[in-house]
C-alpha cells in the first residue's frame, strides 16, 4: 500500500515534469544557474584560499647570529623557538649555505668569487629562518626574541625592514578573506532566493490542481510526494547540466592557471575531485528543489 | 444521512452566508438547492463536504459530526463524497483516464482495479471512446460528463453538484441532469443546487429554495419558484 503509493506519486512526479516541459526547462535553468554560481564562487574561494596560503608562506623573518656563536648554540636556540606555540616553522641556514644561495642567486658569476678571494673568508651570517601561524604575529615573536637569553648572540634582525611589506601583505589577506566570504554569502543567498521563487511560480501554476485533488480525497502527502519528486529530478538535471557548464569554464580557464595551484591547473582539479563535485551538485540541487517545492506548496495545501 | 442543526455561517466582514438552517436529507433522496446568486448554495454543499465549518450549529454525516474529523482523516471522509463544479475542475496535464483513475489512486486502490472500474464509469457516462484525450479537447458538456464520472467511480454514497450546469447548453445540461438521475435511481443520494429552473421544473422532486443565507420553501414535489 505504502510502496504503491510511492511509485504512483514518483511516476506522477516524472510524468509531471515531462508534460511541463517548458516549465521544467524554465525551473531546471533558474536552479542550474544558482548552482553554477555556488560552484563558481566556491570555486573563485578555493583558489584564492591557495594563493593567501602561497603569500604567508613567503612573509617570514631571519634572525642573524654574530660570526663567533657556534652551530651547537644556534641549533639549541632553534630548538627553543620551536616550541613556541605562535611558530610555525625555524630553519637554520649556515652561513655556508646562505653562500651557496647567495651564489646560485648571482647566476654563477665570477664577480662573487673574485670579491671572495679578495676577502678570503666567507663574510656572511648564520642565520635562522622564522615562519609564523599567523602573519600578525611576528611583532611579537621578534619582541620576545630580543628580550631572550641569546639576545646577545644575535646580530641582526630583518625584522624592522620587512615590517612594511609584511603589514601590507597581512592587511591584504585580511581583506581578501572577508569580501570573499561576504561576497559568497550574499551569492549564496541570491541563488536560493531565485531557485526558491522559480519553483513557488511552478507550484503558483498548480495550485488550482491542489483543490480538484484534496476534494476527490488524496491526502496532502500524496499530493505532495509528485512535486518533492519533481523537485529531485530538477535537482538531478540541474546538477548534470551545470557540471557540462564547469567543465567548459575549467577547459577555457585552465590555460591561465597552470602552476599557479599546486593541482597543476583548474581541469586537473575538475578531473581529479569529479565524482566529489557531481556529488556535491546533486545534493545541492536536490536539497534546493525539493525544500524549495515543499515550502512554496504548502501554502496551497490549507483545508 | 446529511443533517444541519441550526447552522450558521458568517465570513469575514459580518458578511452573513447561511443563517439558522435546519435541514434533514435522507438516504437515497434527490434535493435540488435552488436560489439566486449569492443565496448561500455553495456554501450549503461546502458545508457537507467538509470544506468549510459553520461558525454556529452543526453538520452531521450519517450521524457524525463533522467538526469532530481530524484534519488528516478529512481526504478519507471526502472518499464518501463525490464532488461536480460548474467550472468542472479536471485536471488539464492529465488525460480522460487519468483524471478518472486519480481519486482510486490516490485511494491506494490496485492498477488491476482501476484498470477495470475507470472503463466501466466512462461507459456509463458515454465517454469510453474519448479515454485518452486532454481536457482541452473535450467540449463544455463532455468535461462535465468526465467530471461526473470522476466523482461516480469510487461509489460515493452523496454526489454535491454545484451547478453542473452552469456552463453548459441546454441539451448537454439535459444529458448531465439524466445521468444524476439515473444515478439517484441506483440508491446514491444527490444534492443538486442550481439556477435553473426549466432543469428544477422538469425533475420534479424534493425542491429547497434559498433567499440571502435563509431556506424559505421546502418541498416534496416541487417547483422553481421565486
Amino acid at each position: 500500500m505504502k510502496w504503491l503509493k510511492i511509485v504512483r506519486t514518483f511516476k506522477e512526479g516524472c510524468v509531471n515534469f515531462y508534460r511541463n516541459g517548458w516549465l521544467s526547462f524554465a525551473t531546471v535553468s533558474m536552479l542550474a544557474i544558482s548552482l553554477y554560481i555556488i560552484s563558481v564562487t566556491a570555486t573563485l574561494g578555493f583558489t584564492a584560499n591557495l594563493v593567501i596560503a602561497s603569500l604567508q608562506d613567503k612573509i617570514n623573518v631571519s634572525v642573524y647570529f654574530n660570526s663567533g656563536v657556534s652551530e651547537e648554540r644556534i641549533v639549541e636556540i632553534k630548538n627553543k623557538l620551536a616550541q613556541y606555540d605562535e611558530i610555525k616553522s625555524v630553519d637554520y641556514v649556515s652561513k655556508e649555505k646562505a653562500l651557496e644561495e647567495l651564489i646560485d642567486l648571482s647566476g654563477g658569476t665570477d664577480t662573487i668569487n673574485k670579491a671572495l678571494e679578495e676577502i678570503g673568508e666567507n663574510p656572511l651570517l648564520s642565520s635562522i629562518v622564522i615562519r609564523a601561524n599567523d602573519p600578525e604575529q611576528y611583532g611579537k615573536i621578534v619582541e620576545s626574541i630580543g628580550n631572550s637569553f641569546f639576545k646577545d648572540d644575535i646580530s641582526v634582525i630583518n625584522y624592522e625592514e620587512n615590517k612594511s611589506v609584511i603589514d601590507r601583505l597581512t592587511n591584504m589577506i585580511l581583506m581578501l578573506r572577508k569580501s570573499g566570504l561576504i561576497f559568497g554569502l550574499v551569492f549564496v543567498f541570491v541563488s536560493v532566493l531565485i531557485t526558491f521563487n522559480a519553483i513557488r511560480i511552478t507550484m503558483y501554476s498548480h495550485r488550482q490542481e491542489f483543490e480538484v485533488m484534496r476534494l476527490v480525497g488524496a491526502s496532502n502527502l500524496y499530493i505532495r510526494m509528485p512535486f518533492v519528486f519533481e523537485g529531485v529530478l530538477y535537482g538531478l538535471v540541474a546538477g548534470a547540466v551545470v557540471m557540462i557548464f564547469l567543465f567548459a569554464t575549467s577547459y577555457f580557464i585552465s590555460p591561465l592557471t597552470d602552476g599557479n595551484i599546486p593541482q597543476g591547473n583548474l581541469l586537473d582539479v575538475y578531473f581529479g575531485n569529479f565524482f566529489i563535485i557531481l556529488g556535491g551538485l546533486f545534493t545541492g540541487g536536490i536539497l534546493l528543489g525539493v525544500i524549495s517545492s515543499f515550502i512554496a506548496i504548502k501554502r496551497y495545501l490549507k483545508v | 444521512m446529511i443533517k444541519f442543526e441550526n447552522v450558521s455561517k458568517i465570513y469575514q466582514g459580518n458578511f452573513i452566508a447561511l443563517e439558522n438552517i435546519d435541514l434533514l436529507v435522507g438516504n437515497g433522496e434527490f434535493v435540488s438547492v435552488v436560489g439566486q446568486s449569492g443565496a448561500g448554495k455553495s456554501t450549503l454543499l461546502k458545508m457537507i463536504s467538509a470544506e468549510e465549518q459553520p461558525t454556529e450549529g452543526r453538520v452531521y454525516f450519517n450521524d457524525r459530526p463533522l467538526d469532530t474529523i481530524k484534519k488528516k482523516h478529512l481526504p478519507y471522509f471526502r472518499r464518501n463524497i463525490g464532488t461536480v463544479f460548474q467550472d468542472f475542475k479536471l485536471l488539464p496535464q492529465k488525460t480522460v483516464f487519468e483524471n478518472v483513475a486519480y481519486a482510486l489512486e490516490a485511494a491506494g486502490e490496485t492498477d488491476e482495479q482501476i484498470a477495470e472500474k475507470v472503463p466501466e464509469i466512462l461507459d456509463i457516462v458515454g465517454m469510453s471512446d474519448k479515454m485518452e484525450k486532454y481536457p482541452h479537447q473535450l467540449s463544455g458538456g463532455e468535461k462535465q460528463k468526465i467530471s461526473l464520472a470522476r466523482a461516480l467511480v469510487h461509489n460515493p454514497l452523496v454526489i454535491l453538484a454545484d451547478e453542473p450546469s452552469g456552463n453548459l447548453d441546454p441539451i448537454s445540461t439535459w444529458e448531465i441532469i439524466q445521468l444524476l438521475l439515473k444515478i439517484n435511481s441506483l440508491g446514491t443520494t444527490v444534492v443538486l443546487a442550481t439556477h435553473n429552473k426549466d432543469t428544477v421544473d422538469k425533475i420534479a422532486k424534493r425542491v429547497i429554495t434559498m433567499e440571502a443565507g435563509r431556506i424559505t420553501r421546502d418541498e416534496v414535489k416541487g417547483k422553481y419558484v421565486i
